[in-house]
């Protein structure tokens, strides 16, 4: 057992079971609240972060370069898309700005940012800058045990807080001005939510990338809600969606290596979404 | 009026003079002086407002005449720009954090039909913010929400998915929600309004049989001039500025509706005072051109 866990296929799929689980609770939440576009948002700006780690690079080679730094894109990646999500989740409760405004804005300006950074950079070096695929498509293969028994902890968190403030997350998706004017700290709620979100995708973004790490924010509750009446139900059938999407996913991936995991997982959920839509409409029509 | 003297049992709270007067006067809702305005455009001007313990107050007025903006005051999701409002002895948003002082019905419900709630879950919502973090809901309040399905006539339906309701049925939800941390003021937004005559009738009846019930200080903002009537035993004309009217117990409701229709067509055929004041700018530049 040790050993599976130690090996390469035993970290990825370890990890996708973690992540499975971890996003399918979550975007039960995400539809119901309506912040597919948030997950885009924050997971597009991680681009910007690698751009950040790519134009140091450029700008100071011999401390920034990628043998120098070579967890530098990471780290510039964790943190962007932990500010963005804040920032989103900042003027979204206090801003005059539409929600689907302030997302897209940060979202444009990374993805611009990024591509510019990696222009750039390709300009000044002539090679494609370090981390460019496994930020955009995910790289399951580098996933270590030991990345992988993190990814374990933290999602063991998000779904601990989740179980933990589960009334508060409830009441605040079904109605927020009710749930403040009500006594719930909504607005501590909303910005607890979203970083759960934030920290899910980060780690997400390592097995799917930034393009596709939305599929797994989206499309197992969109797929539940299609079924399920009541929430328990609805939560069960997003894990089981989303676990067949990440295992079965990053199987195809073992598979077909030429398939990276993240359309793998993509599309798998998505078949899982349009058997659901299809089914349920057939229950409509016999019931 | 002539009041006789009366020897009242030590454990009377109200005189009857025709009406009832509660005779502990302590204002539950204390607005004093409150002015609020939208980037210099005065929305709410001296407004002074006490509503009394056990008492409903109705607010009609103008669109565009402060009501929503008043109801936001009271909720603490706005600052007057002058002025104090204190609800039952501290500031509004003191009140709502408490969780069990102030209970609201939104004008626009929120949109439900896919959320996988029963009608009993939605209703256990209202007590969140009173129960608190990492606490499970007491005994006696479950035991309160479940009183409360009955009594509104909720019971066949707590189990259904709260998506599968009427409009006049989720309406007994939402009122059921707001009342279940029992709630010391109630304040209702349009309650009949997106709601069809006979849900509308059973409504204001649900709220008189509830006001009595569970000892309530209702403010009720409608435009619906029947339900105020109904409800209410004082009403309060807000256009920018306040002004008062009681309703003789004995009044018919008929007649104090078609009392309080002269008054809003007094206002000006339902127009805000801002409105007739830009209204009266643009004839006068259009008299000088």
């Amino acid at each position: 057992m040790l050993g599976f866990v130690t090996s390469s296929m035993g970290a990825a799929m370890l990890t996708a079971v973690a992540l499975g689980v971890t996003c399918a609770i979550l975007s039960v939440f995400v539809v119901l609240r309506r912040w597919a576009f948030i997950g885009e948002g924050i997971s597009h700006s991680g681009f910007g972060g690698a751009g950040v780690a790519w134009m140091l690079a450029v700008l100071a080679p011999g401390i920034f370069g990628a043998e120098q730094t070579p967890w530098m894109v990471s780290t510039c990646v964790v943190l962007f898309c932990l500010g963005t999500a804040a920032l989103i989740g900042y003027f979204s409760l206090h801003g005059e700005m539409n929600f689907d405004a302030v997302v897209g804005i940060f979202l444009v300006a990374s993805l611009a940012f990024g591509f510019t950074a990696q222009h750039v950079y390709m300009h000044m070096e002539g090679r494609q800058p370090w981390g460019f695929d496994s930020v955009f498509l995910g790289d399951l293969l580098r996933i270590t045990p030991a990345y992988s028994l993190a990814a374990l902890g933290i999602c063991a968190a998000v779904v601990l807080t989740v179980v933990a403030l589960w009334k508060e997350i409830v009441n605040y998706c079904f109605d927020p001005l009710g749930a403040h004017v009500g006594g719930m700290r909504a607005g501590v709620v909303h910005f607890v939510l979203m970083l759960l979100v934030a920290v899910t995708i980060i780690i997400g973004m390592y097995v799917a990338g930034a393009l596709l790490v939305t599929a797994l924010i989206v499309l197992p509750g969109a797929t539940a809600l299609l079924l399920g009446r009541q929430m328990r139900g609805v939560m069960t059938l997003a894990i089981i969606t989303g676990l067949i999407g990440t295992v079965g996913g990053t199987l195809i991936h073992e598979w077909l290596r030429f398939i990276p995991a993240g359309p793998a997982i993509a599309l798998v959920l998505f078949v899982e979404f349009v058997v659901a839509y299809v089914a349920a409409r057939v229950l409509r029509l016999t019931a | 009026m002539r009041v006789s003297a009366v020897r009242l049992p030590p454990d009377a709270t109200y005189l009857h003079v025709g009406y009832h007067v509660p005779l502990r006067m302590t204002p539950l809702v204390d607005i004093q002086d409150v002015d609020f305005a939208y980037r210099e455009q005065p929305v709410l001007r001296g407004i002074r407002l006490q509503v009394p313990e056990q008492t409903t107050l109705g607010i009609i007025g103008p669109n565009g005449g402060g009501k929503t903006t008043l109801v936001r005051l009271l909720l603490g999701l706005l600052k007057p720009t002058r002025g104090r409002i204190l609800i039952d002895g501290m500031p509004p948003e003191k009140a709502v954090a408490r969780g069990n002082i102030v209970g609201y019905l939104p004008q626009n419900s929120p949109v439900v039909e896919k959320f996988p709630l029963t009608v009993r879950q939605v209703i256990r919502l209202g007590l969140v913010g009173k129960t608190g973090v990492f606490r499970s809901h007491s005994r006696e309040d479950l035991a309160f929400v479940d009183g409360l399905i009955e009594r509104l006539g909720l019971a066949e339906m707590a189990s259904k998915p709260v998506g599968a309701l009427s409009g006049g049925q989720l309406q007994r939800v939402f009122i059921a929600k707001a009342l279940a941390p029992r709630p010391k003021l109630l304040i209702l937004d349009e309650p009949t309004t997106a709601i069809d005559r006979s849900a509308q009738q059973r409504v204001i009846e649900m709220i008189q049989q509830l006001k009595a019930e569970l000892s309530l200080t209702i403010i009720l903002v409608s435009h619906d001039l029947r339900a105020v009537t109904a409800i209410a035993d004082r009403i309060a004309c807000l256009n920018v500025t306040l002004h008062y009217h009681d309703i003789p117990e004995h009044m018919p409701a008929d007649l104090a509706y078609q009392m309080f229709a002269c008054d809003l067509e007094a206002m000006g055929l339902g127009m805000a005072r801002h409105q007739q004041a830009a209204g009266s700018g643009q004839q006068a530049a259009g008299g000088r051109g």
